[in-house]
């Protein structure tokens, strides 16, 4: 599939499943729209995350169904609304997050871009951003864990210095690791006057215009809803 | 953008400028999701206009530092809505980070990008931005609930409450201020950190 079909269907689904946009006709399309990343996932041959997903999918409207239709109420019902509600609402968008990022190198993302015709302005931060996510959370989870050890965690004995004392170690290495990066992009010629060339083929086929129209729908309701 | 950023500017923006961004964008979205974890309580819902411009100032000050030229501030801050966007947030940060970069880009451009003052101003301009995540709730608070009756009624209870129409200038503004003191608790770390470890 199209690096751009991808964020086109990322952003209808936080729009509209998790950002809740478009009101009561657009609910209808929501279930659909929540199964699209499980189905990528299975094409993309990810058969364990999807069916973890789906399943995990299915119990939570399950449980949220039954607790609304039986009344249940109290400290019990809040806590199974609040956690099934959040991972219901959330896990279509993460997978959809986890299948673009898997399934897209940076420079079919790059590619893409360029195709829909974006400045290098804001393809360069982009795709860095792309690229320094998982590094950015795998050190701060590396000065928790360190952080811990010293009592220094929400639930230990120093909880008030947790910021000062997480914050700065991560920026410094943050800004060290940036700093190699950068040297590596120029050196690959990033900063360069000449155009860069790209050797990713992308473009529209069957599966992306599927796709594609099933994401206008709820796009269309929002501006006719809008307009009137 | 392009042809308008580029023409401004004393020199186009390089390589190094655009990775630096990218760089300094992505800490301050791992750090603000983290903060946001704390909106599933309802009652710190809006505590998150005044946590992230404060903890996030930290990250910022030490990206004005490396701010020399037109066109820096308003990308990242274009990017940080787009990446509220799809986290979920709506639409409406992604529009607020766009008026909201340029015109904190022009005041630190009015200082120079060297000038405390500035500097301080254009952050709390910039946190504005947070505000967006925050509008749809007063724009439309029944239709905003209705689509999320799944959070439970107790949940949509509490924000409703918490969430009446007076206080959207309040948010607004202590975004702002806690922008303008998120960049003094930044400036101080600097000193007290940053330039002993030698990567200002």
């Amino acid at each position: 599939m199209d690096p751009r079909t991808k964020l086109l269907i990322l952003i209808t689904i936080t729009t509209f499943a998790l950002g809740g946009a478009g009101g009561k006709r657009v609910e209808a399309l929501v279930p659909v729209l929540c199964m699209m990343p499980f189905l990528l996932l299975i094409t993309a041959k990810r058969f364990k995350t999807a069916v973890i997903g789906i399943f995990l999918f299915w119990v939570t409207t399950f449980l949220l169904g039954f607790a609304n239709t039986h009344g249940m109420s109290g400290f019990l019902y809040y806590i199974l609304l609040g956690s099934c509600g959040i991972l219901g609402r959330f896990l279509p968008c993460i997978m959809m997050g986890r299948y673009l990022m898997e399934s897209t190198t940076v420079s079919e993302f790059n590619a893409a871009m360029k195709r829909m015709h974006v400045s290098d302005n804001f393809i360069i931060p982009m795709s860095v951003m792309f690229r320094f996510f998982p590094t950015v959370i795998d050190e701060a989870e590396s000065i928790g864990c360190a952080m811990k050890m010293r009592g220094i965690s929400l639930t230990g004995k120093h909880a008030s210095k947790i910021i000062e004392y997480r914050m700065v170690p991560l920026m410094t290495c943050c800004v060290n690791i940036g700093e190699e990066l950068s040297a590596a992009a120029l050196t690959r010629g990033l900063g360069g006057n000449v155009k860069r060339t790209n050797i990713c083929k992308i473009g529209f086929r069957m599966q992306d215009y599927v796709a594609m129209a099933l994401c206008l729908i709820p796009w269309i309701l929002l501006i006719v809803d809008v307009v009137k | 953008m392009d042809g308008v950023i580029t023409k401004k500017s004393n020199g186009k923006l390089g390589g190094k400028d655009l990775i630096n961004i990218g760089i300094y964008a992505a800490i301050y979205c791992v750090i603000m999701t983290a903060i946001s974890m704390l909106g599933f309580i309802p009652v710190l819902m809006p505590s998150l206009a005044v946590l992230c411009p404060l903890i996030g100032g930290i990250t910022m000050m030490l990206f004005y530092t490396k701010v020399k030229k037109f066109g820096m501030i308003t990308i990242i801050t274009v990017l940080i809505g787009a990446f509220l966007w799809i986290t979920g947030m709506g639409y409406w940060p992604f529009i607020f980070g766009i008026i909201c970069g340029v015109v904190a880009d022009l005041i630190a451009k009015g200082g120079n990008y060297a000038s405390k003052k500035m500097t301080m101003l254009s952050h709390g301009i910039m946190n504005i931005t947070i505000f967006g995540c925050f509008l749809p709730l007063y724009l439309d608070i029944d239709g905003y609930f209705a689509s999320r009756t799944s959070y439970g009624s107790d949940y949509v209870n509490v924000l409703k409450t918490i969430f009446q129409p007076w206080t959207a200038p309040i948010i607004l503004g202590c975004a702002f201020v806690f922008g303008v003191l998120g960049a003094l608790l930044g400036m101080s770390f600097m000193k007290k950190h940053f330039e002993k470890a030698g990567i200002v």
